[in-house]
């Protein structure tokens, strides 16, 4: 089972990094979902693949009601972001879905129909969680030609899906990043070759660095706190992307 | 552009995800009885404290009240127990559920290709498989059902020395009022576990 870890509590408005199984087998890549409540409800970020939903599931259920999740926000399409949406609708065919446009009627191979999706246009769009706002934040190319973060302005966190990810060794599975420059050699490959456009990520740069960011989120490895924020995006924004080696 | 969340009804649960539905509504349940479960032990130690107090006067009452805080030791064990076989009845069903998924995909490959021999071996063996995942949650069903059972009995003997308890409180003399107020505070408590195991016990899932 995934464990859960709670990174942002104001009363019932939480943020909750579900991460870590040790029985996932090596050949899967590992992910980190989110789950994120306020008044009632809740929605899960990046919930993943359909091999790890019995892990995710019980992991969910140990901390929030699973009935009481009324939507998915899927960054993009991969299969370790959203292949496990067709098991979430059975749970409960009313949940919906956030996705790019672009992605509406590839989705629907994983599961789910026309009234499933919330597609989310290429400006991004406000998302309101029980009463809560969300913003969908434009992140095209990074590394998926259609592709959304999340910002939640109240509690200051950035998920950023696979931006900030790191491929770390079994070794190193703290949740948030304790050694920014140890850390970071872990995340350089994977920018190099998985982000597509230099041009994209200048954008992207400026505009996380006008966002008021506590904690920067990824889709896998450690998430970045504090400082290490903005020295994400400051190093990110050096780095030469659309490489196929470094 | 804002997107309010509408609920569009849609086709309900069935089979695993109905399972998956019902045990999840048996684990909310669950975490709400710990929650309150965790006060009776508090109010049994008050309820000591006041009985010595009272002295002389609140010996019968004493005695219950030490009785009141052994139950709520034995509630905590019976209701981590039941909290790990939940876990586990979880995990179970929401395999099922991936499995009935795969299985469900494959029956409708299986039937476009019925001449297939290889498409038969695997949906074979995948019904050997789902029979499997079947027996080990049938044997978590009944386990889960027993832990609620004997849990349910305890409670009832908890509701017993509870009430034994508020009679007791009318000999405490002086201290009769305040001894009346924490044993029904214990008594309310003890029968809202009750009621909430009840429901545990009538539950769906114990059906299937």
């Amino acid at each position: 089972m995934k464990t859960t870890q709670t990174i942002f509590q104001d009363g019932d408005h939480k943020w909750v990094a579900i991460v870590r199984d040790p029985a996932r087998p090596d050949y899967l890549v590992d992910t980190n979902g989110y789950l994120v409540t306020h008044g009632g409800q809740g929605m899960l970020v990046d919930p993943g693949g359909l091999e790890v939903f019995p892990a995710v599931f019980s992991a969910v259920a140990t901390e929030f009601d699973p009935s009481a999740i009324s939507s998915i926000f899927a960054s993009h399409q991969d299969p370790d972001v959203i292949s496990s949406l067709a098991l979430w609708l059975e749970f409960n065919p009313q949940m919906r879905c956030h996705i790019s446009w672009l992605w509406a009627s590839f989705i629907p191979h994983f599961g789910g129909n026309a009234s499933t999706f919330a597609v989310i246009p290429d400006e991004g769009m406000a998302i309101s969680l029980g009463g809560l706002p969300l913003q969908a934040v434009p992140a095209h190319y990074l590394h998926s030609s259609g592709n959304f973060h999340l910002y939640d302005r109240a509690a200051k966190v950035l998920f950023s899906g696979d931006v900030g990810a790191a491929l770390l060794p079994p070794e190193h599975n703290e949740l948030f990043v304790k050694d920014f420059s140890a850390h970071i050699r872990h995340s350089e490959a994977f920018h190099r070759r998985w982000m597509g456009s230099n041009e994209a990520k200048r954008q992207w740069c400026e505009r996380a660095s006008q966002l008021d960011i506590d904690l920067l989120c990824p889709q896998h490895g450690a998430i970045y706190q504090g400082k290490d924020v903005q020295r994400f995006i400051d190093w990110f924004d050096g780095l030469h992307v659309g490489v196929l080696r470094a | 552009m804002t997107e309010e969340l509408t609920t569009t009804p849609r086709t309900e649960p069935k089979g695993s995800a109905l399972d998956l539905l019902h045990i999840v509504r048996i684990n909310e349940e669950i975490k709400a009885v710990v929650a309150v479960a965790f006060k009776i032990n508090i109010m049994a130690l008050n309820a000591i404290f006041l009985a010595k107090r009272a002295g002389t006067a609140a010996l019968g009452f004493g005695v219950l009240s030490n009785e009141l805080r052994s139950f709520s030791g034995q509630l905590r064990e019976t209701m981590l127990s039941l909290n790990g076989l939940i876990h586990d009845s979880v995990a179970e069903v929401s395999v099922l559920l991936l499995d009935s998924r795969y299985s469900g995909i494959f029956a409708a490959a299986a039937a476009q290709a019925p001449s297939s021999a290889r498409m038969r071996a695997v949906l074979e063996h995948r019904e050997s498989r789902t029979a499997e995942y079947r027996a080990k949650l049938s044997i978590l069903r009944r386990s889960l059902r027993s832990s609620v059972e004997d849990a349910f009995r305890l409670v009832e003997l908890g509701g017993v020395l509870a009430k034994s308890a508020k009679i007791e409180a009318a000999y405490g003399a002086a201290f009769s009022v305040s001894l009346s107020q924490v044993s029904s505070e214990s008594d309310g408590i003890v029968e809202e576990i009750r009621g909430s195991l009840d429901t545990l016990r009538k539950s769906r899932f114990f059906r299937g």
